[in-house]
Parts: C-alpha cells; sequence; structure tokens
C-alpha cells in the first residue's frame, strides 16, 4: 500500500524482500527506496524504519541514516546501552505506536494494524489521509464494514502523529507526473504477464524458491487465461511435459531454480538432440546444495551455459529488470522455434522478487515468430520425411512440422539418428548430424545483438554486467561522483552464444575493464577471456546472498576514478 | 478378431511400415507387440499422422523406428511425462507411451504413480519382461527373487514388487494384463485402451529368450489364461474382483482387461480453465493481449 501510494503520488518505487527459510518465527524485512527520477535499487541504510516486533528493532535499528524515524510498537522496548548510544550519536527519532490499543478503541481486528502504521508513515510523509482512503477503497470498497474501519485506521493515524510526533517528519522530493501512471509490479508479474504475452498454453512447474512466484502468479491467471498449469510431481516431470508440450506444438514453459535444474538437465540435453524448442526459467539462489534458499545470487551462469550431457546448440539470456522479464519472453519463445533449440532464462531471486515501477508494456513490438515451422497444407503433403533432421538445411535449420499434420511421419529421436529420426550409428551420420545442430550456434550468434552501450564513447573505465545487476550499475554511474567522467555501461543480456566484438573494442581501449557480478568466482569474466583471450582487469564480486547496494558498490568503484 | 480393413478407404497394415528392419532377439515378445500395435491402430482408422508414440529408452524403445506414425523418443524412465505432456497440448490426437518394466517400476516409477492419480488420458503399453533387456539382463523390480541375472550373480536380494498389486492400490481406471504371444487379445486391449477415458495401463508379459530364464514364451503360453474367455461373464467394473484376480498368479495368469472404471473424468476435464474450451493448446499460440492484467498495477 506504501509503495502505490508512493507511485500514485509521483514517485519512482524501488522494492526489495528479505526474509528467511521459514514459515513463522525469524526476521523478514521490505525496503522501500524511492524518488523522483529513475530508480532500480536500495541504498543499505534508510530514512524511515517501521518494525512490527521487536526483531525488527534490533536487526533494522543500525540501518538507519543519520536523522532517520524509527516506529516500533512493541510496548515498553527497552533499548540496550549500545542501542541508546547509536540512537544519539545517529540522533534517531523513535516513535511508539500503541497499536494494539488503538485497535481495542476502535474496535478493529489486528490485521489492520498494518494501515494503521501506514497512515503514521504517510502523515511523516506529510501526504494526504485522501491517498490512502482511495488506495484502501480500491481494493475494500465492496465491504462497506470493512471499509469504514479502514477509514478509521487511516484517520487514527494521522490523529496519532499529529499529537505525539508532529515535528518528526521527511521531507520528499518534488513529486513527478510521469510515475503515477505507470505499473508497480515485481519482476515475476513482469515475467508472467510475458509468458501469457507470448503465447504459452502451459506451465509446468515445481515449487521452489525464487521460481515458485512465477509459478503462483500465473496459477492465480489460469481462470482467465485458460492456460493449463501443472503443478509436476518433480522437476523432471516439469521439464519432460514441458518438452512433450513443444513438441506437440503448442507454447510451454518450466521454471525452476538450482537443484530443480540439475535435475531437469538430462531433459535439456534431450531437447538438444531432438532439436524440440524448449523454454526454461532458471532462478538463481545462492548454492551449492541447499544453499540460502530465499536470497539471491548470480552463480548459475556457467551451469546454464554448459548443463547437460553432450554438445548441442542454446541460447541463454538474462533480463534485468521488470522490462526485460516481459520483453524477453516472446523472444525466449521466437528463438527457441526458430532454431529448434533450449532456451535458458536466468533470473535470480533478486529479480523474480524486486517491485518495480515500469511503464506500461507496449505490445505493438511483439512478433509470434516460429521458424521454419510447416502448417500449410499443400506444403505439408509435399514434405519427406527426410526434411526433418536434413542435415544439408540451410543453417542447420530443418524443416519441422506438428504430430497430427496430415503429411509423411517421423521420429523426434534421442539417438543420434538420420534425417528421418531413424536410429543411426555410422560414423559420417553421426558427424553430419552433429555439424548440422552446431551450425545453429553460428546462426543464432549471428542473430543476437551486441551488448548494450550507455555513457561515454570513448570509456577509460568500462564496467560490465549481466541479469539483474543492471539497476544497481545505472543508480551508482548516475552518481555526481560518475557523472561527466570516461565511463561506460556494458551490460549483456544474451549470455551465450557470448558476443565479444563490441567489448573488445572497448576494453582494448579502456584503463580498466571490471566485471560486476553477484558469484565468487567471476563467471562472465571467464567466458570472456575464453571466448576472445580478453578478460577484466578488475572485478567486484559478491558472494553473501545480497544484491549490490548502490551506496556499496560505489564505494567499490570509487578507486577506479583515482589517477 | 475383426477383419483388418485392406480397402483404400482406411489405413492398412502397409501405411505403417517403414523401410528400418527389427533388431529384436530370435523370439522377442516385441514381434508380437510391434503386430499388435500396428494393427490396432489400423483397426481404430487411425492413419499414422493421428497418433503420436512416445517410447521410452529400453528394447521396446527400438520400436521407435520401425513403424511409422509421429514418434518421439525420449529418455530412460520419463516417457509417461513426456507423453502426458504432449497429450497436454493436444487432447485430440491419441498419445501411446510405451515402456518397459525397468522405466516404469524403477527409474521412472514415480512418474507412474502421478500418471494414475492425474488419469491422463493416455495409454501406456507395459513391456513387461522381468528384466533389462538392452543392457543385456540385469534384474529389474519385477525379477524373480533369487534369480540369478547379469551383475546378480548371488541372485537378487531384494524382494520382487507385486506390479499388480501396486498399481491397484493408485486407484488406476483402466488396467489391462497381455500376453506377446497372443496378438489378437493384445489388438483388442490396446483399442479399449487408446479408447478410454483416462489413463490405461496396460500389462504385457513379454518373452524374453535372452534373459529372461523364468517365465519362458513356454511357461507364459501355459499360466496365462484370458478373463474374457471364462464361462461366466467378467465384469470389468468390479474393482475388488479385479485386483484380486489381477494380484493373484500363484498357479494362473489372468490376462485380459481386468479392470475398467468409466466414469471417472481424465486430467483434462477436471482442468477448471479448460471447461468448455474448444480449441487446443496447439492452436491456441498467439501473441495475447495483456492489458487487463496489467492495468491491475497501476
Amino acid at each position: 500500500m506504501c509503495a502505490k501510494g508512493l507511485k500514485r503520488a509521483g514517485y519512482c518505487v524501488f522494492g526489495y524482500r528479505e526474509y528467511m527459510s521459514l514459515i513463522r518465527g525469524g526476521h523478514s524485512s521490505y525496503q522501500l527506496d524511492s524518488a523522483n527520477t529513475l530508480i532500480r535499487s536500495s541504498e543499505t541504510h534508510v530514512d524511515v524504519v517501521v518494525c512490527f516486533n521487536h526483531h525488527g528493532i534490533r536487526t533494522n535499528l543500525p540501518d538507519l541514516k543519520e536523522g532517520g524515524i524509527l516506529i516500533h510498537q512493541t510496548a515498553q522496548w527497552k533499548f540496550s546501552p549500545e542501542e541508546e548510544k547509536l540512537i544519539s550519536a545517529k540522533h534517531l527519532k523513535i516513535i511508539e505506536l500503541p497499536t494494539l490499543d488503538i485497535l481495542r478503541t476502535l474496535n478493529a481486528k489486528p490485521i489492520l494494524g498494518n494501515v494503521l502504521i501506514t497512515a503514521v508513515v504517510w502523515s511523516i510523509f506529510r501526504r494526504k489521509p485522501e491517498e490512502l482512503k482511495a488506495l484502501v477503497t480500491e481494493q475494500f470498497g465492496h465491504k462497506a464494514d470493512l471499509l469504514a474501519q479502514n477509514f478509521s485506521c487511516i484517520e487514527e493515524g494521522f490523529a496519532f502523529h499529529g499529537k505525539h510526533a508532529a515535528n518528526i517528519c521527511v521531507t520528499l522530493p518534488e513529486p513527478d507526473d510521469q510515475w503515477r501512471k505507470q505499473l508497480l509490479l515485481t519482476g515475476s508479474h513482469a515475467m508472467g504477464l510475458g509468458i501469457v504475452h507470448a503465447g504459452c498454453r502451459l506451465y509446468a512447474g515445481y515449487p521452489m524458491t525464487p521460481s515458485s512466484p512465477l509459478l503462483t502468479y500465473i496459477a492465480d491467471l489460469q481462470n482467465e487465461t485458460g492456460m493449463t498449469v501443472k503443478q509436476a510431481e518433480d522437476e523432471i516431470t516439469a521439464a519432460q511435459m514441458m518438452v512433450g508440450a513443444m513438441h506437440m506444438g503448442t507454447r510451454a514453459i518450466t521454471a525452476t531454480s538450482d537443484g530443480g535444474f540439475d535435475l531437469m538437465t538430462e531433459t535439456l540435453s534431450l531437447a538438444g538432440i531432438t532439436e524440440t524448442p524448449a523454454v526454461f526459467v532458471l532462478a538463481q539462489r545462492p548454492g551449492p546444495g541447499t544453499g540460502l534458499p530465499t536470497w539471491t545470487a548470480q552463480g548459475d551462469l556457467l551451469l546454464a551455459v554448459h548443463a547437460g550431457h553432450g554438445e548441442f546448440p542454446r541460447l541463454v539470456l538474462a533480463p534485468a529488470d521488470s522490462s526485460d522479464s516481459f520483453d524477453l519472453m516472446p523472444e525466449a519463445f521466437n528463438k527457441a522455434e526458430e532454431f529448434q533449440i533450449p532456451v535458458i532464462v536466468l533470473t535470480d531471486k533478486h529479480l523474480a522478487e524486486a517491485l518495480f515501477t515500469q511503464k506500461p508494456y507496449d505490445q505493438k513490438r511483439s512478433q509470434l515468430r516460429r521458424g521454419s515451422l510447416v502448417t500449410d497444407p499443400k506444403k505439408l503433403k509435399s514434405l519427406k520425411a527426410s526434411d526433418r533432421y536434413d542435415p544439408s538445411a540451410p543453417d542447420g535449420i530443418s524443416l519441422r512440422w506438428l504430430p497430427g499434420s496430415e503429411a509423411v511421419t517421423y521420429c523426434a529421436q534421442g539417438d543420434e539418428h538420420d534425417s528421418e529420426g531413424n536410429v543411426s550409428e555410422a560414423s559420417a551420420n553421426a558427424a553430419a548430424q552433429m555439424q548440422k545442430r552446431m551450425k545453429k550456434l553460428e546462426a543464432l550468434k549471428a542473430s543476437l545483438p551486441e551488448p548494450d552501450i550507455t555513457g561515454s564513447e570513448h570509456p577509460e573505465i568500462l564496467i560490465v554486467s549481466w541479469g539483474s545487476t543492471k539497476g544497481v550499475v545505472e543508480d551508482v554511474l548516475r552518481d555526481e561522483a560518475f557523472r561527466g567522467r570516461q565511463i561506460a555501461h556494458l551490460h549483456y543480456t544474451y549470455l551465450w552464444p557470448l558476443k565479444t566484438e563490441r567489448f573488445v573494442a572497448l576494453a582494448r581501449a579502456a584503463k580498466h575493464t571490471v566485471c560486476v557480478e553477484g558469484n565468487h568466482t567471476g563467471q562472465l569474466s571467464m567466458l570472456l577471456k575464453r571466448a576472445c583471450g580478453i578478460g577484466p582487469t578488475d572485478e567486484v564480486l559478491k558472494a553473501d546472498g545480497r544484491p549490490f547496494f548502490s551506496d556499496e558498490l560505489k564505494e567499490k568503484l570509487m578507486p577506479l576514478l583515482r589517477p | 478378431m475383426k477383419k483388418i480393413p485392406l480397402s483404400a478407404s482406411g489405413p492398412v497394415m502397409k501405411d505403417y511400415t517403414c523401410s528400418v528392419t527389427p533388431t529384436w532377439c530370435e523370439g522377442c515378445g516385441n514381434y508380437g507387440i510391434w503386430t499388435a500395435l500396428k494393427t490396432a491402430l489400423v483397426e481404430l482408422k487411425l492413419q499414422p499422422h493421428q497418433v503420436l508414440l512416445c517410447y521410452d529408452v529400453g528394447c521396446h524403445g527400438n520400436m521407435s523406428d520401425k513403424m511409422l506414425g509421429y514418434r518421439i523418443h525420449g529418455l530412460h524412465g520419463r516417457v509417461i511425462p513426456l507423453a502426458a505432456g504432449a497429450k497436454l497440448a493436444n487432447p485430440r490426437l491419441p498419445v501411446i507411451a510405451v515402456g518397459g518394466d525397468g522405466a516404469s517400476f524403477s527409474e521412472g516409477v514415480g512418474h507412474l504413480v502421478h500418471a494414475i492419480r492425474s488419469n491422463y488420458p493416455i495409454t501406456l503399453l507395459m513391456h513387461n519382461n522381468a528384466n533389462y533387456g538392452l543392457t543385456t539382463g540385469q534384474a529389474s523390480a519385477l525379477t524373480k527373487k533369487g534369480e540369478r541375472m547379469n551383475s546378480s550373480p548371488n541372485g537378487i536380494p531384494e524382494e520382487t514388487l507385486n506390479s499388480m498389486d501396486f498399481v491397484f492400490s493408485l486407484k488406476p481406471t483402466f488396467v489391462a494384463r497381455a500376453f506377446s504371444g497372443n496378438v489378437p487379445q493384445m489388438v483388442q486391449i490396446m483399442k479399449a485402451a487408446i479408447l478410454h477415458r483416462g489413463f490405461a495401463y496396460v500389462d504385457i508379459l513379454q518373452a524374453c529368450p535372452s534373459y529372461n530364464h523364468f517365465a519362458t514364451q513356454e511357461w507364459l503360453e501355459e499360466h496365462c489364461y484370458s478373463v474374457q474367455d471364462g464361462k461366466k461373464k467378467y465384469d470389468t467394473s468390479d474393482f475388488d474382483l479385479a485386483r484380486k484376480t489381477a494380484v493373484d498368479t500363484g498357479k494362473k495368469i489372468a490376462t485380459g482387461i481386468l479392470y475398467q472404471g468409466k466414469d471417472v473424468p481424465d486430467f483434462i476435464e477436471r482442468l477448471q480453465p479448460r471447461k468448455n474450451v474448444k480449441t487446443t493448446p496447439v492452436e491456441e499460440v498467439a501473441i495475447t493481449d495483456i492489458s487487463r492484467w496489467m492495468e491491475r498495477f497501476i
């Protein structure tokens, strides 16, 4: 409600969620950063902390900036001597809200404490109660008594602030109208919309954080979209169902995370040899093993590039934000069908759950491209079975037609096969079929764009990123310290096959080339070195389950500015 | 048995014939199953392009290029979800999964469990030769306990899984048992299985002259009887009778359609979003306007 209220008031909002792998107990938090200009990352420190219990006070008090405000509702809370010291050193302001007492006088349910506390924050922001009332009316307008209770909580929240802490306020910058009509959604929402938009008609998955929010969103929409949604018995099943459905000719997808993807890799390889289009979403979290189930990482790039036994072409792409998460889904399906290959969409917990302020999607740009799929009845009749895996097909992309089509039949063969899909163990055939498949990789590479470049045309410092790290890099480079310097940002969306022409040209001329990655070993650096012989001069790596925070990354990049 | 149509008005056996010669051992039960499957498809008047045959990996999987029809030859143990996914995409096309006892009762046994409870409208032809033939005769979960097999020189220490008891415990809607030496009966069973409303489990006892020395062709011929041939009419809708008949293999082995529940909705019928939908997911692929859902985020 707070995020939506801020966005409607004219602010760009970025939301970041931290929680633990448990259902009750432990500590969870939700951080909102907002500005009147574009913002795509979080800072380590905040202006206001709202605590729902004493864990929050203990954990998040140190996160406040100088002069920050702590609002809590733990009656008769005693700060420790260290906390008292921190409060006076940083001039922190404390507001204790007697939530339960107020709710009791209003005869309102405990859940309405959320509304009460939001109203206090809203008053601290010097915003109007009507803005919150409009939001709750949208949600509870159909329930008159509940709406009335919401209204009284909002009024009481403002009254409490006015009476007990009127001088404790935060001054927001001037709002900007451009944000008011924008969307406020998570990466998973964006991807779910992108999947539906792409014409995907079947989703098979198995719950695993951080891919689960996508499963939930797609499942919640199923009665409206008419999509077939299957929660499978395991990830192998989910992957097999997706491949079976794609073979039959619909658009299908599966999504999973680390260990779940490990289970899917045999199926990935099957899609490779049968040349069945396939789309896998791999939402990264920190491994190895069960790792940090509810935290973020960029540690599976090399897994995505190398997963599955044997050699076969594939596309690996990584959306950066809510724009990409939508726009790239039709492309993922298009490329899968055009090249008859598996496509891996690499996301991570940060992207899956972060909240973005996003321009409404332009749906006119989207294309449906199905490559060499034959559907014309006349053409179907003229097909030969050997057209299916014809090794002489241009770029190795042979004709594909769907089961049920009135045409000659073939076998999508998991064994090495001849052009009709008959098993063949002959050496010349094996070599020809391998070449046929691998030729597609060259054609695929040629079809991909070079990585995006922003900033200076002749950079002394080249920052290289991929995936969800884009937003924080951009936020940092907009900082005054970096503005006007010879810095450029090269962002990779398509990671395999890897284009390096632009990178090589820039890296050769730059004094510093820095890869910023959320992993321990510098996986993009490794890929770059392998592909073009040039690696970064510096690396900024992080593997603690947290995304990069803007102030943290700024600090790490500052030394590069020194002459 | 109905006469195989030879006129040009419907499909004929030749339409399913392909150029690749079978590579199964002499006396392998697969020859009978192969013949029965082609015959059943012809008798159902299905053209090769009107069916999807999905193969697991094993000796049966070597059928993938021995007859025509749209085919996919996938991974070991995974044919059921592959076939189910295909069927969900195009419910109009008959989908037949072909697997063995190694695939269905070890590597992919979980898929069998969930296919039965999901009641996917597909057929599973389970080639039951009670061993891993293609990897040269190792024991499967259905091999007789104590039998000495390749890689079990002292005889297998595990208990034999009672496949029928297991399958019936999952509340199946169609269970049949066949014998690879009885082609006419297999044809009838396969036709009924393909036409069944939900998941049809067809257990085909199959001779494996190379590696199965306990249930040989002769032994199976002596022990199998058809429930449909009895003096008393066999009631295929009686679940308890079917389970008892199927599990009791002490003296004789019951074959035929052992159980069929016709009133249980299949998986697709159970899907709320697909109620009253006339198109198939294959036909629905198109760039879709998402404005109505996007607006909720403003």
